[in-house]
């Protein structure tokens, strides 16, 4: 039976490019490029949707859990903060005053939610010690395990953040990731870095299935949940969720304040403690299990392949573009320039069009996550006008070469 | 409780529009109309905001006259990319429009004007206007402020109709244009305009420099005298002129024929197709840009029966040609108004239009419309004119009084009244109450 449970949430909200695309004027400057190509009233739109019906009240719940002894783990993205830091200064208050609590750990992600780990690992390190001065100066606290954009992790990726300096790291624990193993322990994967694996089954219950009728086991109480939690055999239970899980992808009425709410005393009514990652690598640090890596990445999302995000072709020219943009934003040599491209680089931009040519739930979740305004566009035009936006930023850079 | 009409204690009025009062702003017509329709707005008491593609060295909000006139200049960060003028970056301007005018309009002048108890009339002008004013409608009609606003979509010619959603439209805007020769083209796509004509400004009715006019005469010495300006445009039939100075040689007599074309390559093949015809050209050039520099410049001319214009022409001069010549041809196969004719008929002169969108025009009442492309017919009511001194000045007076039904404080009443019946059709006007005749009354 585990005996400790590690509960990681990540908090992130995409930088959403405009469709459909703005034309850029010849000789634009970085600022002006940037207003084209990014969808800012948009994006402020939904930032205040979710602060209203997630992250205010789940920052709230959190905040009173953690005060009377629940462990939290939380990541962040900047693309997040950013946002938080120009539209609502509140919220980023009460999140300073979460972090700062003893039970909370920061936890690193890639700071634009992107996947500049497939394109460049020695950029991706810099940018991982980029995002631990930046939450240092936001929380005045350094990230000391991570994670990185959809829990993505591979032999590459694993080398690159022990190189960055970090503890541990997180992944999803799928069986094709696992094999034979557990997720309930603490691995390594040749180096001193940690790895936690993500119970997939037990997050997903709460992350995807908590509200859903035709589940077997809907609806899910607070003491159910946690019998499960303490059943599962091993050392440890990892968990993680998106923080969008608490009244966002699950309202309110659904219950899952409420579930929340009792989490905690039925965790420990079942006689399981909680853990920092941080406290769990102390723990189990010194008998942490190997665990090989694939040289393809892993990913929370989907069915736990890079596929999710590169599965179609639509997809596969966006990554194409994304590609072009970055490299090309490289020779210019300005830094507004490559900052722009990082940010085109964000992960979101292929996971809004996994749904292109597919169904199923995988592409149910995608298309809920594409902004409702772009429908107006067709499937179609969806498609085509978010790789204009890759070409227009293109030939923006022209000028600058 | 509500007005039944509209004023300018209740009523404010947006202008949108790509050309507006700026020089950088004015390509065509267009930026003219809408300099003429807001002031002519603002003087008659309404607060008036023009939106347009401005000048971007220019302050992005100012207002003028006398504190009424408020104009906003879009798009300025773009236009700085572009200097060129109004169109240069057409597209990026045009998404730009779109994306961020509606908005302002709904927070900063349909908001506040509600909060006041006030109406906002919306006027959107060409097809550059079409979807912000329909993106305006859809946003005050999601932020209950639609019925605060009448919306007004007008157009001035069939220019890239087919980048309009017209179901879209003819749904969010009651769509007006400036003839009924465009009102019968619209309803190919599926909409029924209201019909406001277009307007001169009272100044195009001034009395003109007699004396300046009988120097051209005297210089030109063209018998008879005609003139024609305009783009080298097909539409504007500039082959049927120069085939018509063929004719009237031909018929005997000595005509002479300025012009005053634009940069458009069909120009060379008018002057190409004078030369075919046995017609001489002459260009002409001026040294500065005063009526005098221009009337010295037709001075030294030389003869020709074509003189070709190169040079700036200022309003006050062009007005004097109007006036001077025996025949102003304003001949265009498709006008859908045809301005120039009014501003000649305004100039006291002989506008031979065609038979398109000129509304105004009667034939040997007020001007000479022609229902051909043949030069003939021109060629024809010029020597009828010419042998016909009395009916010349009966159609110069007449001109002259329908010029000033024309002018824009008139075309605002046609304007107001057909606001008026939309604004009460909406609601957003009481019905106006009737008083009963005296010869009507139920004892009558």
């Amino acid at each position: 039976m585990a005996n400790d449970l590690i509960v990681y949430t990540v908090i992130h909200q995409p930088r959403r490019i405009k469709l459909p695309a703005q034309p850029i004027p010849k000789g634009a400057g970085p600022e002006d490029i940037e207003r084209c190509l990014f969808d800012e009233r948009m994006n402020e739109r939904y930032f205040r949707k979710v602060a209203k019906w997630c992250y205010y009240p789940a920052t709230r719940a959190f905040t009173e859990l953690v005060e009377e002894g629940f462990k939290l783990s939380i990541g962040f993205s900047v693309s997040f903060l950013k946002q938080a830091e120009m539209w609502d200064q509140e919220l980023l208050a009460l999140f300073q005053r979460l972090v700062r609590h003893e039970n909370v750990e920061l936890v690193g992600v890639e700071p634009y939610h992107s996947f500049i780990f497939l394109v460049d690992l020695e950029r991706f390190i810099q940018r991982m010690e980029w995002a631990s001065d930046y939450l240092y100066g936001l929380f005045g606290k350094r990230p000391v395990v991570t994670d990185t954009t959809e829990m993505c992790m591979s032999e590459s990726i694993y080398h690159a953040l022990d190189r960055a300096g970090f503890k541990g790291a997180v992944l999803d624990g799928r069986p094709w990731v696992m094999g034979w193993r557990e997720a309930t322990h603490l691995y390594n994967a040749g180096k001193p870095l940690k790895l936690l694996a993500r119970d997939y089954e037990l997050s997903d219950d709460v992350g995807y299935r908590f509200s859903n009728r035709s589940w077997s086991g809907f609806p899910l109480s607070a003491d159910t949940y946690a019998h499960w939690l303490r059943e599962a055999r091993g050392d440890f239970v990892f968990l993680a969720w998106d923080y969008e899980t608490f009244g966002e992808h699950h309202s309110k009425d659904t219950g899952i304040f409420d579930f929340l709410r009792w989490l905690p005393a039925e965790v420990r009514r079942n006689g399981m403690d909680f853990l920092t990652p941080s406290e769990a690598i102390a723990k189990y640090g010194d008998h942490s299990y190997d665990l090989p890596l694939s040289a393809f990445p892993s990913t929370w999302a989907g069915s736990g392949g890079m596929e999710f995000f590169l599965g179609n072709s639509a997809q596969q020219a966006v990554f194409q573009l994304m590609l072009q943009c970055y490299n090309t934003a490289l020779l210019t040599g300005k830094p507004e320039l490559d900052d722009l491209a990082l940010w085109l680089l964000q992960s979101d931009n292929l996971h809004l069009i996994q749904w292109f040519g597919r169904g199923g739930s995988e592409a149910e979740v995608s298309a809920y996550f594409t902004p409702d305004e772009w429908w107006e566009l067709g499937p179609g035009g969806i498609i085509s006008e978010q790789q204009q936006v890759y070409r227009n930023f293109l030939g923006a850079l022209e000028p600058y070469l | 409780m509500r007005a039944s009409q509209v004023s300018p204690a209740n009523t404010e009025f947006v202008v949108m529009s790509f050309e507006g009062p700026d020089q950088y702003s004015k390509a065509g017509g267009l930026g003219v109309r809408v300099a003429e329709l807001s002031a002519a707005l603002a003087e008659r008491g309404f607060d008036t905001h023009v939106m347009f593609v401005g000048d971007p060295n220019l302050p992005a909000e100012e207002t003028v006259g006398d504190g009424r006139l408020h104009l906003h200049r879009w798009c300025q960060w773009v236009s700085r990319y572009y200097p060129e003028g109004v169109y240069q970056g057409e597209n990026e301007k045009l998404y730009d429009f779109n994306e961020s005018a509606p908005w302002y309009v709904m927070d900063k002048i349909v908001r506040p004007a509600a909060e006041r108890g006030r109406i906002v009339a919306i006027l959107g002008e060409e097809w550059h206007t079409a979807e912000a004013v329909s993106r305006i409608s859809d946003l005050l009609y999601r932020n209950g402020l639609r019925k605060q606003a009448v919306q007004f979509w007008n157009a001035n010619n069939t220019m890239s109709f087919h980048r309009i959603n017209w179901g879209r439209l003819t749904f969010t805007n009651t769509v007006t244009t400036v003839s009924r020769y465009m009102k019968h083209i619209m309803w190919g796509f599926g909409c029924d305009p209201l019909v406001i004509p277009n307007g001169i400004p009272r100044r195009a009715l001034d009395p003109v420099d007699e004396s300046a006019v009988a120097s051209v005469r005297a210089t030109l010495k063209g018998d008879p005298l005609l003139f024609k300006i305009g783009r080298f445009d097909p539409d504007k039939r500039w082959n049927m002129a120069v085939e018509t100075v063929a004719r009237l040689k031909g018929m005997g007599m000595r005509p002479v024929l300025p012009i005053r074309g634009g940069i458009e390559p069909h120009g060379a093949e008018v002057i190409g197709n004078a030369r075919a015809l046995g017609l001489t050209v002459k260009e002409v050039r001026a040294d500065g840009r005063s009526v005098a520099d221009c009337l010295q410049a037709l001075a030294s001319a030389g003869q020709a029966d074509v003189l070709d214009l190169r040079f700036f022409l200022p309003d006050d001069f062009v007005r004097i040609m109007y006036r001077a010549a025996d025949a102003v041809l304003a001949n265009s196969g498709h006008e859908p108004f045809g301005l120039v004719g009014l501003e000649v008929m305004g100039a006291g002169g002989i506008a031979f239009t065609g038979s398109t969108g000129e509304d105004y025009a009667i034939p040997f009442e007020n001007s000479m419309v022609l229902d051909t492309a043949d030069p003939g017919e021109i060629a024809g009511y010029v020597a009828h004119l010419q042998n016909h001194p009395s009916e010349k000045e009966e159609i110069r007076l007449g001109a002259a009084r329908t010029a000033a039904t024309f002018v824009w404080d008139r075309v605002l009443n046609n304007l107001v009244s057909k606001l008026e019946y939309i604004a009460r059709k909406q609601g957003v006007l009481a019905a106006q109450e009737v008083s009963p005749t005296l010869s009507g009354g139920r004892d009558g």
